[in-house]
């Protein structure tokens, strides 16, 4: 109990600008919750009133029951990267963590620990983070926020700069993160990325909720496709019901969910010879849908 | 779903981890703590590393200036001692401005206060860690006072009296946590490496000149000139009258920033 993020009428504004409005979500514990919108939507602004580095103009936010400010040593319980350039240029990876490790209070080898498992090698890790590109900064973040063995990960856009092996490697960890018991909010302008992902999602564009549930139930929007030995009662049987029904030559396609279809089909007496959800475009469609008139110009998928 | 068992694997995960990596989960970060990784931070990188290299290498070239041209009668600990305390004066401010902006010219505040939400907390740690480098760097130049003291006896003949100006040395080493101060100060008002540092250098200064060709700024200059109130306190002469002057002008040019930058950085948005 209380291992979550919650959300709560998150609103930021800067001057007349509202960059954040009126923002509510939950990210539970056991699953990965996916931030998706295109740029300039709000992911980033949210998180960082999520870890108190910005301050909300109203609303408030809570992590593990408490606003963030108020953790007491908050490393050792919520993980974060927000940015993986944002680390002193002149510092090596592994002096990085080994300050942070000190500040948090945790045993030295610990750092060791964290580079082996993001990938880092001795050599990598004694480099000054100037010399690395994206994807190890990358890594040395994921490994920052992985430092303190923390309940909840708090990771934006974690799949930027890694090459495909490597955003495979960070699904891993982050399902296995999830799996443990551990609470998961990560954002991404990637459709794809958060679909392999996330169990619940959060689609926001120009600072608003768009849509926000289980992944499953927000993809499963297509409807069902049938096929049964007398396709014409069944879709009078289903418009009847109140759902729309269309025939065509292989069959019938209604906007009931399988399960109705079914009991409606048991009660009509019709034998189904084929019952599967609609194929779909996928989050794809949805992520377009909702945020067409919200999205910039590009919006990379 | 799994809601039921979700807490209860969370929960043994928190005992191992526990085991792992010690009870620290629910005590605050001592003050202490953050203090010495703030000395740290301002020490291992590059810019750090070179500013602390250079003030050895002044000092050293003012040491070994002395060694060569002093009368030999001019050739003590103290005087020596003096010598090797300039870079220190003039350079070590700058690691202090550098300690307070690079969070943000460097964004590692994004992750400092992640760890550390109370940021006036983690910037005070800046101004205690400037304060102890100071100190540290000032018995480093005792001790090299005290050798080249003996290099001077053996070499020139010099006068190696062991005799400390204790007011002189006392009053240089509070100037420098003085000067210490204001560099962090001015690094947390202006955010900005080249920005504080060009105001640490060139405000008191303008100042400085301005109260020469300004006869009304002769007065007020006595109390609010750190140049001139900072004197009296590195030649051990300091008067009831110099003390007062000198808080005056420390609350202008180390309170004053230092209260308007932990105020700024405090309510900053982060990104």
């Amino acid at each position: 109990m209380g291992l979550m993020i919650t959300a709560e009428h998150l609103t930021k504004r800067y001057g007349s600008r509202t960059v954040v409005d009126d923002i509510s979500f939950t990210a539970h514990p056991g699953r990965v919750t996916g931030f998706l919108g295109p740029n300039g939507a709000g992911k980033s602004t949210t998180m960082r009133l999520v870890c108190a580095l910005s301050t909300a103009t109203a609303g408030e936010c809570l992590v593990l029951g408490r606003p963030f400010q108020e953790l007491v040593n908050p490393g050792r319980h919520v993980g974060v990267l927000l940015d993986a350039s944002a680390q002193h240029a002149g510092r090596t990876g592994h002096e990085t963590l080994a300050l942070s490790a000190r500040v948090m209070g945790l045993p030295r080898r610990h750092v060791q620990q964290v580079l082996d498992r993001v990938g880092l090698s001795r050599q990598e890790a004694d480099a000054r983070t100037r010399t690395y590109s994206l994807g190890m900064r990358q890594r040395l973040g994921l490994a920052h926020a992985l430092l303190g063995d923390p309940d909840v990960l708090i990771l934006d856009e974690p799949a930027n700069g890694l090459d495909p092996a490597g955003i495979r490697w960070m699904r891993g960890l982050v399902r296995d993160f999830a799996d443990a018991g551990g609470t998961v909010l990560l954002s991404s302008h990637l459709l794809l990325e958060v679909e392999a992902v996330a169990d619940d999602l959060v689609i926001i564009g120009a600072g608003r909720i768009l849509a926000q549930g289980p992944a499953a139930e927000l993809l499963a929007t297509g409807g069902t496709r049938v096929h049964s030995l007398d396709d014409g009662a069944l879709t009078l049987a289903l418009i009847e019901a109140g759902h729309d029904a269309r025939r065509d030559p292989e069959g019938l396609s209604t906007t009931a969910s399988t399960e109705d279809v079914g009991r409606l089909a048991l009660k009509a007496a019709v034998v189904l010879t084929d019952l599967q959800p609609a194929p779909r475009a996928g989050l794809e469609e949805l992520f377009f849908t909702t945020t067409a008139q919200h999205g910039r110009e590009e919006i990379p998928a | 779903m799994s809601s039921l068992s979700v807490p209860a694997a969370a929960a043994g995960a928190s005992a191992t981890r526990q085991a792992r990596l010690g009870p620290d989960t629910a005590r605050a970060i001592p003050f202490g703590r953050l203090c010495r990784v703030e000395l740290r931070k301002q020490l291992d990188t590059r810019a750090g590393a070179w500013l602390l290299g250079i003030i050895a290498l002044v000092n050293v070239g003012l040491i070994a200036l002395l060694l060569f041209t002093a009368e030999p009668a001019g050739l003590t600990w103290s005087e020596l001692t003096s010598a090797a305390t300039l870079g220190q004066m003039f350079l070590l401010p700058l690691i202090g401005i550098m300690a307070a902006t690079s969070e943000w010219s460097q964004r590692t505040a994004l992750t400092t206060f992640a760890l550390e939400p109370r940021r006036i907390r983690v910037n005070l740690a800046k101004v205690v860690a400037a304060a102890s480098l100071g100190l540290a760097v000032m018995v480093v130049a005792l001790a090299a006072g005290a050798v080249s003291n003996i290099v001077g006896v053996v070499w020139r003949d010099g006068d190696g009296s062991w005799t400390m100006d204790w007011p002189v040395l006392t009053g240089m080493i509070l100037a420098l946590l003085l000067l210490v101060a204001q560099g962090v100060a001015f690094g947390l008002a202006f955010l900005s490496t080249p920005v504080a540092i060009v105001a640490y250098l060139l405000l008191p200064t303008v100042w400085s000149v301005l109260t020469l060709f300004v006869d009304s700024l002769r007065e007020p200059a006595e109390w609010l000139d750190i140049n001139l109130t900072l004197l009296p306190l590195m030649a051990g002469e300091m008067t009831t009258s110099g003390w007062a002057q000198l808080a005056v002008s420390i609350a202008v040019w180390v309170g004053l920033p230092l209260a308007f930058g932990l105020w700024r950085t405090a309510r900053r948005d982060i990104s």
